[in-house]
């Protein structure tokens, strides 16, 4: 059955869905049939993937955008509903990932969702005046007036209250070089009871800074969600901006793409399986991966000029093509990588200490795997398959033919090993596609259109979802939802029952963005 | 018994001269020392051998934090130069501050600072820090390191690598050394 058949049987009714640029489908409703296609997703299990608020899309006051991923099928199926007034049914009780989603809204643009369970503000904390709402088009972008943090205005973290339960407040300063979050522990003893994260100290206001900016301009914005998702985000969003303009990079820039997209996620998951080794007081066993990291940041910097591959991405292709003399040594030094990535992982696999700290530590369990999407590596260490280059195939891994790799355990030790198979995995689809590397230009050039699209892709940590609307040559919105935004929810269950010191190790073998959520 | 004891020894003898169990690291790259060793001299003189560091993510794309954290890393491994990065800022000499200071982290940035002793010298890195980001229209950051606090340097970059970091370094020792001198 192809997806209209399967969603016909579904709904029991012909649907009017309207084709998107890549894949997706449109179907605008109202707040009856809204109610009944969302039962319908919730009694099948689909995962809502994104909500957000669109202002004046088709000359309509507030639309939301539900995004759903339809299992087994490459189309993400997009509910459209338009708002009468600044008010709308929270959905949070059946879909709890709505839950932020529905807060960003309401932050954004002063939307109150009715039935809510959480309606504290999220991404504007203390200092930010009431009844500011930053992404109302009639709120032009500059300085404001800020207020002095009001008790109006203060965030109050969920009580526990019992025999011995006591609190400890972490952050958002920490005790390292670690992006800023505040973490607000209950704790029986040593073991964490409840963990409520409060995020949003780094909000930049970058969807905001999009509005209006030149289509090509904008992939700036896209590189700087996240320093260590530069590329993920700046091709996600050009492959975006593409689609709306029809148009067709060529082959070599495809290539480029895709080999830059692993190699960072090479270096990516090698400071995760560092990172994770410090924190069980592990030098030794780090060590090895700092090393190789290193190297791959210099290959980096060797390929496009910057060690985070920045201002190489333009929508219609590269900015300049890689210099010859770096691909051969980039060849020559992916042949002997695996065999010294073998002896780093050799070194942990085989120390009972490390052993002892990793397993049954930190535990996503399957339960909360969909309601919550989880996503990316943490998602497959727990035994979900999902990969967005498999599931939602994006430039050149449709004919990549990717096998998925995933762990059951769903602790700190299945995501290590989960990720020391990825980091193979990725040197294996860069040789090859070094190897039938074409030649030509990297660059294509392009008219900019009109339209709206949305665009994913597998970042290091996941699925990053871009959905941008280009209205008489300029962006008109840029709404992006990166795997931390879902995967930071995750967190809070999987600390349950661990001792206080083990949630650095936790976090990091999540290895969540602050940035990338705060945006 | 004694069996057991020469035993013992025999088995601690034979790891002394034993292959180790990781490859020395070989390091390569000479500007980097040279760098380094200009530091070391410096840090040792101006710093009393030791230049403790509080690093401040104000509202970074957390490359810059990449960049830092690599500092610690073999490559350059930078505690073998009296160069250390605390936990605490009340343990710490120099703030750097990375990222334009967005509202919601004004009031921690403040506290942070404030929470050193005397002398304290402020540097930011990176291009958002140093006032030339691409955020400073936006409403949700009031601007680069300097609109909160007093910067002795700053060294730009989006982000600036592990090198000049330190070269920014080298310099903050040596204008403060000097300072001190006039």
């Amino acid at each position: 059955m192809n997806i209209y058949e399967v969603l016909e049987t579904l709904f029991e009714q012909k649907l009017n869905l309207i084709e998107g640029l890549n894949s997706e489908l449109y179907l605008p409703l109202d707040e009856s049939g809204l109610e009944k296609v969302l039962n319908v997703m919730n009694e099948n299990s689909f995962e809502l993937i994104s909500l957000f608020c669109v202002e004046d899309f088709a000359e309509k006051g507030f639309t939301l955008f539900y995004a759903f991923e339809i299992t087994g099928f490459e189309q993400t199926l997009i509910f459209q509903y338009a708002l009468n007034a600044n008010q709308a049914p929270s959905i949070a009780k059946t879909f709890p990932s709505a839950c932020w989603y529905e807060r960003e809204i309401t932050d954004g643009f002063g939307i109150e969702f009715q039935g809510a369970f959480d309606t504290r503000r999220l991404f504007l904390h203390e200092t930010y005046p009431k009844d500011f709402h930053p992404l109302l088009k009639s709120f032009k972008n500059g300085p404001i007036e800020t207020a002095p943090p009001s008790e109006q205005n203060d965030y109050v973290f969920k009580q526990v209250e019992g025999d011995g339960v006591y609190q400890i407040p972490v952050g958002p300063v920490h005790a390292g070089i670690i992006e800023p979050g505040h973490f607000r522990f209950s704790v029986i003893g040593e073991a964490i009871f409840n963990l409520e994260v409060r995020l949003f100290y780094k909000h930049r206001g970058l969807e905001k800074l999009a509005e209006g900016m030149a289509p090509q301009d904008c992939v700036r914005i896209a590189e700087s969600i996240s320093g260590d998702e530069t590329v993920a985000n700046a091709v996600a969003y050009c492959i975006a901006v593409e689609k709306i303009c029809g148009l067709s990079i060529p082959k070599r820039a495809l290539q480029l793409r895709t080999v830059l997209m692993e190699l960072e996620r090479v270096y990516s998951h090698l400071g995760d399986l560092a990172g994770m080794c410090v924190d069980v007081a592990y030098p030794v066993g780090a060590s090895p991966f700092f090393i190789l990291r290193e190297e791959i940041f210099r290959h980096n910097e060797a390929l496009t000029g910057s060690r985070f591959m920045k201002d190489t991405f333009a929508v219609g292709g590269l900015t300049k093509d890689v210099p010859a003399g770096a691909l051969q040594n980039l060849s020559v030094y992916l042949k002997g990588f695996p065999d010294r990535f073998g002896v780093a992982t050799a070194i942990d696999n085989s120390y009972f200490s490390v052993i002892d700290r990793f397993e049954t530590t930190g535990r996503v369990k399957p339960e909360i795997l969909w309601p919550l999407h989880i996503t990316g590596p943490v998602a497959r260490a727990s035994g979900k398959r999902t990969d967005t280059r498999i599931d939602h195939p994006y430039g050149m891994y449709g004919e990549l033919k990717l096998k998925q790799k995933t762990q059951t355990n769903g602790d700190v030790f299945a995501r290590f090993n989960l990720k020391a198979a990825e980091v193979l995995d990725s040197i294996k689809i860069i040789q090859k596609i070094m190897s039938e590397l074409a030649s030509g230009e990297v660059f294509a050039p392009f008219q900019i259109r009109d339209g709206y699209v949305l665009s994913m892709v597998e970042a290091p940590r996941g699925q990053n979802v871009h959905w941008v609307n280009i209205k008489n040559g300029l962006v008109d919105r840029y709404k992006v939802r990166t795997a931390s935004f879902c995967n930071w929810q995750a967190m809070e269950h999987a600390v349950l029952g661990n001792i206080v010191p083990d949630f650095p190790l936790i976090n990091k073998s999540m290895n969540l963005s602050y940035a990338g959520t705060d945006m | 018994m004694q069996e057991r004891t020469c035993e013992i020894m025999a088995k601690a003898i034979s790891n002394v001269f034993k292959k180790p169990s990781t490859d020395e690291f070989k390091f390569g790259d000479a500007e980097l020392e040279a760098i380094c060793v200009q530091l070391k001299e410096k840090v040792d003189r101006v710093f009393g051998r030791s230049l403790a560091i509080r690093e401040l993510d104000a509202g970074s794309d957390n490359s810059t934090e990449i960049e830092l954290n690599n500092l610690s890393t073999p490559y350059y491994d930078v505690e073998r130069f009296g160069i250390s990065f605390v936990a605490s800022p009340r343990h710490a000499d120099v703030l750097i501050v990375t990222g334009a200071i967005t509202r919601n982290m004004e009031i921690a940035a403040k506290k942070t600072w404030e929470a050193m002793p005397a002398p304290k010298f402020v540097v930011a890195v990176g291009d958002d820090a140093c006032g030339v980001g691409i955020q400073n229209e936006s409403y949700a950051v009031l601007g680069g390191a300097d609109k909160i606090f007093v910067v002795d340097l700053k060294i730009p970059g989006n982000p600036p690598s592990p090198k000049m970091i330190l070269m920014g370094l080298l310099a903050l020792v040596h204008q403060i050394e000097k300072q001190t001198k006039g």
